[in-house]
């Protein structure tokens, strides 16, 4: 009995010790400034608070509480030194729900000592948390929101001084809550400063107020990145649409749109913001090119475009369309070898104070890709790979999907998707052309072999054998001309260069090339087909005399190289022999040509 | 594992401001073979007809045809 209760007791100290680290009740806050931006449809909340560390251990870390009533809707949370740099000095904050609170757990960079202070600085971003009242108005009216929170931080810890400001888009304020000291002046509304406020402490406020910004969401969005290794980068971004502010109570009336500009809280368009290097920009619908659509290059270098859908966006309205763009290679993919990265942002810009329902992110690589690894800049669901068909696809690209909801523009941040890919692999595509082209020839090569004819036509066949014969025989003896004429080439040199020795070396090169030159008669050529064997008898008939003439010529030239013979002597015989020659060429070109 | 710092950009094998004039003269190389082949295929009996001329000159026409299709697919905004 004794043994048990003193497990008891030690479980309970346990418990209790425990307990008291993870609240931590030595810190103090000692002062808090909160400022609630309720300008656009988004609730942007920034408290910078100064910790102070009361007791006597110190302290690694604390918690910031979320109230339940918009844990919900907490979009973005962020945690950083308010003295640091921006980026340097953001903290590590672990979520997690404690007994039903989401309590986020910041992380200090170093560990607080007893009786020294910090300031922090706590970003939260809460989307659909504004609530149209009411919640439908007629085309002519205003839209009012009411934003409901508290007038003292929620916070685990005594908070010994604190205000709160609430910036508001507009100074028409229909109500706020009033909790001493709280003052309205033009669109701020102010909270505080308060005293020494007891932990977990909540006072219900609600502020109804004019605000007429875009209230714009995006149900879906289905982003796709293509990556090209011939150099290109395609996205595209198919987006539903909804204008999430007070519905449009009653008919809209295009006229009253146009002419007393009623409709103050419909959106006619918005601007998105596309990479610096984005090219081959298209807006589209199910219908097809949404003309009114306008693209400039902003100063900052980032393209600009302006967006208008093909009817004013009214409370409750929804829009679908597609945004798509080529991006260079170099501007998002970096390489070592055959270790490749793509650096991208995982959602990109669509308008101003943007809320993104849902996403689904899907990062289409090359076929062949391989060892996939992703880092995310923020906790996102991968779903399972799967694989993309396209042109010139054989096995399919990896396509890596990434599911998210509830985003807004601080989640623009680059994600990094290593893969191994092989160059060689490139080469696949163009192979696969060609062979498709190769098929289509070689199946002309055996149409062509096919006969469909029914009857054997001999006298046909016949004759295009006879053809294919006069055919060969033309060639043979286009050949030697090529030949006969290099020759001749050679002769006239002579005469200039009177290098003998030369000339016999070309001309015996030339001689045995002739010799080489074998012309394959079919054996039965004389029975078969006396006309042709006739002519080709001649024409070797020709041929000879030709070829005599040539050596004659030759034979002269040297001569009067050698001195044997003078000038005028030469020359009247080569006028015999090349009139002789000429008539040989005609009759031999003529018997070859009517083969 | 190397970090992206250390990496290079990438660019294609091929400058894609080119792909227009690769596609076109690769095309034009093609077409002409192609039309010498089907010029030869018509022309030619079964008794001249020479099968590995005919190989030779349907793979030099591939070739270029192939190659030149797929800069038209990149030119034309299909990236493969």
């Amino acid at each position: 009995m004794g043994l048990r209760l003193k497990i008891y007791l030690v479980c309970l100290f346990l418990t209790l010790t425990s307990f008291c680290n993870a609240t931590s009740e030595d810190v103090l806050i000692k002062s808090a400034e909160r400022t609630i931006d309720v300008t656009s449809q988004l609730v942007k909340i920034t408290h910078r608070l100064t910790l102070s560390n009361t007791g006597k251990s110190s302290v690694n870390s604390f918690n910031f509480h979320i109230e339940s009533r918009a844990q919900q809707k907490l979009s973005y949370f962020k945690a950083q030194l308010a003295d640091g740099k921006d980026s340097s000095g953001v903290l590590k904050a672990v979520s997690s729900t404690v007994k039903g609170v989401l309590t986020y757990k910041v992380t200090l960079s170093s560990s607080l000592e007893p009786g020294q202070t910090v300031k922090v600085l706590v970003g939260t971003v809460f989307t659909h948390n504004l609530v149209p009242h009411p919640a439908e108005i007629t085309q002519k009216e205003k839209q009012l929101v009411q934003y409901r929170g508290s007038a003292y931080i929620f916070s685990p810890y005594k908070i010994a001084s604190q205000t709160t400001k609430v910036l508001l888009s507009s100074s028409s304020v229909e109500s706020y809550t009033k909790v001493k000291p709280s003052s309205q002046s033009d669109s701020t509304i102010t909270y505080g400063p308060y005293e020494n406020i007891a932990p977990l402490t909540e006072v219900d406020i609600v502020i109804h107020f004019e605000n007429n910004a875009p209230f714009l969401s995006v149900a879906n969005l289905l982003r796709h990145i293509e990556v090209s290794h011939w150099g290109n980068i395609a996205v595209e971004e198919t987006l539903d649409v909804y204008h999430g502010g007070a519905k449009l109570k009653g008919s809209f009336s295009r006229f009253e749109y146009q002419r007393e500009h009623s409709g103050v809280s419909s959106i006619k368009s918005f601007k998105t913001v596309l990479p610096e290097l984005a090219a081959d920009v298209y807006y589209r619908d199910e219908i097809g090119n949404i003309s009114t659509s306008n693209l400039r290059q902003e100063d900052d270098g980032d393209v600009s475009l302006e967006l208008r859908p093909r009817f004013p966006l009214f409370g409750g309205w929804k829009t679908h369309y597609v945004v798509g763009y080529n991006l260079p290679s170099f501007s998002n993919l970096f390489n070592s070898g055959d270790e490749f990265v793509l650096q991208m942002d995982l959602i990109s810009h669509i308008f101003d104070h943007m809320v993104i329902d849902d996403a689904l992110v899907r990062i289409i690589l090359p076929e062949g890709a391989s060892n996939i690894e992703i880092e995310t800049p923020y906790a996102v669901t991968r779903l399972p790979d799967t694989l993309h068909f396209t042109y010139l696809d054989v096995k399919g690209r990896p396509v890596v999907e990434i599911a998210a909801k509830n985003l807004v523009e601080n989640h623009i941040q680059p994600f990094k998707l290593r893969y191994t890919f092989s160059r060689i692999v490139m080469l696949q595509e163009p192979l696969l052309c060609v062979f498709a082209f190769f098929l289509l020839f070689l199946t002309f090569i055996i149409y062509a072999r096919l006969d469909f004819s029914i009857t054997k036509d001999e006298a046909c066949d016949n004759r295009q054998r006879a053809a294919g014969i006069a055919e060969n025989i033309r060639n043979h003896y286009l050949k030697r001309s090529t030949l006969f004429q290099a020759f001749e080439t050679h002769v006239v040199k002579l005469k200039s260069s009177r290098d003998i020795n030369a000339f016999q070396a070309s001309a015996k090169n030339i001689t045995s090339d002739l010799r080489a030159q074998t012309l394959d008669l079919p054996a039965n050529l004389k029975s078969e087909h006396p006309q042709l064997n006739d002519r080709v008898t001649e024409i070797q008939k020709q041929d000879k005399a030709y070829r005599d003439f040539q050596s004659t010529h030759a034979q002269l030239v040297e001569r009067l190289v050698g001195g044997k013979i003078n000038k005028p002597q030469f020359v009247d015989a080569e006028a015999i022999l090349i009139k002789k020659r000429d008539e040989l060429v005609e009759k031999l070109n003529h018997l070859i040509n009517t083969l | 594992m190397i970090s992206v710092e250390s990496m290079s950009r990438y660019v294609s094998p091929v400058n894609p401001s080119v792909y227009p004039h690769l596609s076109v003269l690769l095309l034009l190389i093609g077409t002409f073979f192609t039309a010498w082949f089907f010029v030869y295929e018509v022309t030619s009996t079964k008794i001249t007809r020479d099968l590995s001329k005919e190989l030779l000159i349907a793979f030099v026409a591939s070739l270029f045809m192939g190659f030149g299709l797929m800069f038209l697919m990149l030119w034309v905004g299909i990236y493969v």
